[in-house]
């Protein structure tokens, strides 16, 4: 018996770090799960590995910054799955890269990094958490950053999407107490993936989280019912 | 009924005039008392009360055209209207408005986005307006999702965007045009009338099309089979409702399938054919909560199922008169 058996769950970034780690952690414990990303072949490889632990998954390739892709990412997943349980949105951009100071940034930068961080976390959520309100039940994580909160030279641009982000989970987490939906917000910390890589390429790897412990944590998070006081969670 | 003019038919969904989605004005007919009342949709909470059952439908709306090219290489616009699996039953119409109907050749191959294309396998012999096809390639729904427009008719902006046909709680993907009745709910008002004793619950009926481009075919009220399931958490709930309030007409066909009985409702999925007339006396449902639908069509018969109509000629008359706007980005209309 898994702790997540007969739940569904729908990640985003899943061909990759966190996503992927998220992904192995969940079927281990028995979710069916929707997996998106950019790019279709390295989530076909994550599925293979999901399907071997024994539950079902679908792949769907989207930006999640295009308005038609996220509402073709939640009627596939919704489709395939019937109802979603959980959704994590993990997937991000940091607007460009390398990182630029915010006062050398674009505004294209800023635009993209607005879309797939918050309008499509935003988009997305609204599109499964009607089906989780029905239900009484349900549960969304959307991954953010210190940055969100800190300002760090070269992450503004990214920082400034994840502090929308975090409002958009106070307000949802505000609004819907009492409904059996729960709304938070996860920091996993420094990781060791290939975003981290490409915005701090001189990053000490032994300093940084694997992903797969990450995964772990955050597992933890979504099968222990939380206090209101861990809304926005930096994970020990 | 006296006809609906032009201006009172509602272009753009609430949010895009300024409102919130429960800001659109609600008619309050009140059977028992033989009265007309008018509030806002927000104001729902006034009327329902703890122990009343709302019952929403989730079905999900898809893009449900798509435009590809015949066999001559001329365009054509389709519209699937009944989908089993790979054999669907669509319209086919014009690109470009008003979409006149397009004869099609029996034997021909549409050609359409993603790779799809769809073989011409005959007529619904009742309804020759609508296509038998027969997809070849890809998965319909995948491509209808990746590729379709929305349906929009004349009085709508064809440059509405897609997210304005869901209803918050838009689950279950199948609609070919939107359980319109919901959208005016938010999720602001449902959890309200939750926390007064209100139980929300929902079955799901993918609706087809409700025109087929051609007005005289079309005032001959054509319905065609439409998926649907009621599930053992809504039978339940209305076992134990005072009183069953139907958020649009498609829950009304799909509860009214489902009965058994006098507010017996048994869980059932399947296709019904059910047509509700204003002679149909109702089993399961005690309420409606619906849009505005034009005098002619076919969800008009729904409603006078439930309600005389002399009562509802009143409070169509009052509707025309406050300047209430119609279909599916409209006003409300409430029967209890």
């Amino acid at each position: 018996m898994g702790s997540l058996d007969g739940q569904a769950a729908l990640i985003t970034g899943a061909s990759r770090g966190l996503g992927r780690a998220l992904a192995l952690s969940f079927a281990r414990e028995g979710a069916v799960l929707a997996l998106c990303g950019r790019r279709i072949a390295p989530l076909e490889e994550v599925a293979a590995e999901v399907c071997a632990a024994g539950v079902r998954a679908v792949v769907i390739s989207a930006d999640l910054g295009v308005a038609r892709d996220v509402e073709r990412v939640a009627a596939t997943a919704l489709d395939h799955l019937g109802a979603v349980d959980i959704l994590v949105n993990n997937a991000s951009d940091l607007g460009t890269v390398p990182l630029a100071h915010l006062t050398d940034a674009s505004s294209e930068a800023l635009q993209r990094a607005l879309d797939v961080n918050v309008l499509g976390p935003f988009r997305l959520t609204r599109a499964v958490i009607g089906g989780m309100l029905l239900r009484g039940r349900g549960l969304v994580v959307n991954i953010t950053s210190d940055a969100a909160v800190e300002g760090y030279p070269g992450w503004g641009v990214y920082g400034a999407s994840k502090a929308a982000l975090e409002g958009l989970t106070r307000s949802w987490a505000a609004e819907l107490e009492g409904s059996g939906v729960r709304v938070i917000a996860v920091d996993p910390g420094d990781m060791d993936t290939d975003m981290h890589r490409a915005a701090d390429p001189d990053a000490d790897p032994a300093t940084l989280r694997r992903p797969g412990d990450v995964a772990e944590s955050i597992l933890r998070l979504v099968v222990t019912p939380q206090p209101a006081t861990r809304l926005v969670a930096a994970l020990p | 009924m006296l006809a609906v003019p032009p201006r009172q038919r509602a272009a753009v969904p609430a949010e895009l005039r300024g409102l919130r989605r429960d800001g659109v004005r609600l008619c309050v007919v009140d059977r028992a008392a033989e009265s007309v009342a008018h509030t806002t949709v927000a104001g729902l909470a006034d009327h329902l009360g703890p122990g009343d059952l709302l019952v929403v439908n989730s079905s999900r709306t898809i893009p449900a055209t798509l435009r590809g090219s015949r066999a001559d290489g001329g365009a054509v616009e389709v519209r699937p209207w009944v989908r089993r699996g790979r054999s669907w039953e669509a319209i086919a119409v014009e690109v470009s408005p008003p979409h006149a109907p397009l004869p099609l050749r029996e034997g021909e191959r549409l050609r359409l986005p993603g790779g799809l294309t769809a073989l011409v396998a005959g007529r619904r012999p009742e309804l020759p307006q609508v296509w038998r096809l027969e997809l070849e390639g890809a998965d319909g729904l995948e491509i209808l999702l990746a590729h379709g427009r929305p349906v929009r008719y004349s009085y709508a902006s064809e440059a509405i965007a897609a997210e304005h046909d869901q209803t918050v709680y838009a689950t279950h993907p199948g609609s070919a045009e939107t359980p319109s009745a919901g959208r005016v709910l938010s999720w602001e008002l449902l959890l309200g009338l939750r926390a007064a004793g209100v139980e929300v619950v929902d079955i799901v009926l993918h609706t087809g099309l409700s025109s087929t481009q051609d007005d005289a075919v079309d005032a001959t009220h054509p319905l065609l089979e439409e998926w649907f399931s009621v599930g053992p958490r809504a039978a339940a709930a209305i076992d134990r409702a005072r009183r069953v309030i139907a958020v649009g007409t498609t829950v009304v066909r799909a509860l009214e399938t489902a009965a058994g009985g006098p507010r017996r409702v048994r869980p059932v999925q399947g296709w019904t054919r059910l047509a509700i007339t204003p002679e149909h006396r109702m089993r399961a449902v005690d309420a409606l909560l619906t849009g505005l639908h034009e005098p002619g069509a076919s969800h008009l018969d729904i409603v006078g199922a439930a309600v005389a109509l002399p009562l509802l000629e009143r409070a169509h008359a009052e509707m025309l008169e406050r300047g209430y706007l119609w279909h599916e980005f409209g006003d409300s209309l409430l029967v209890l």
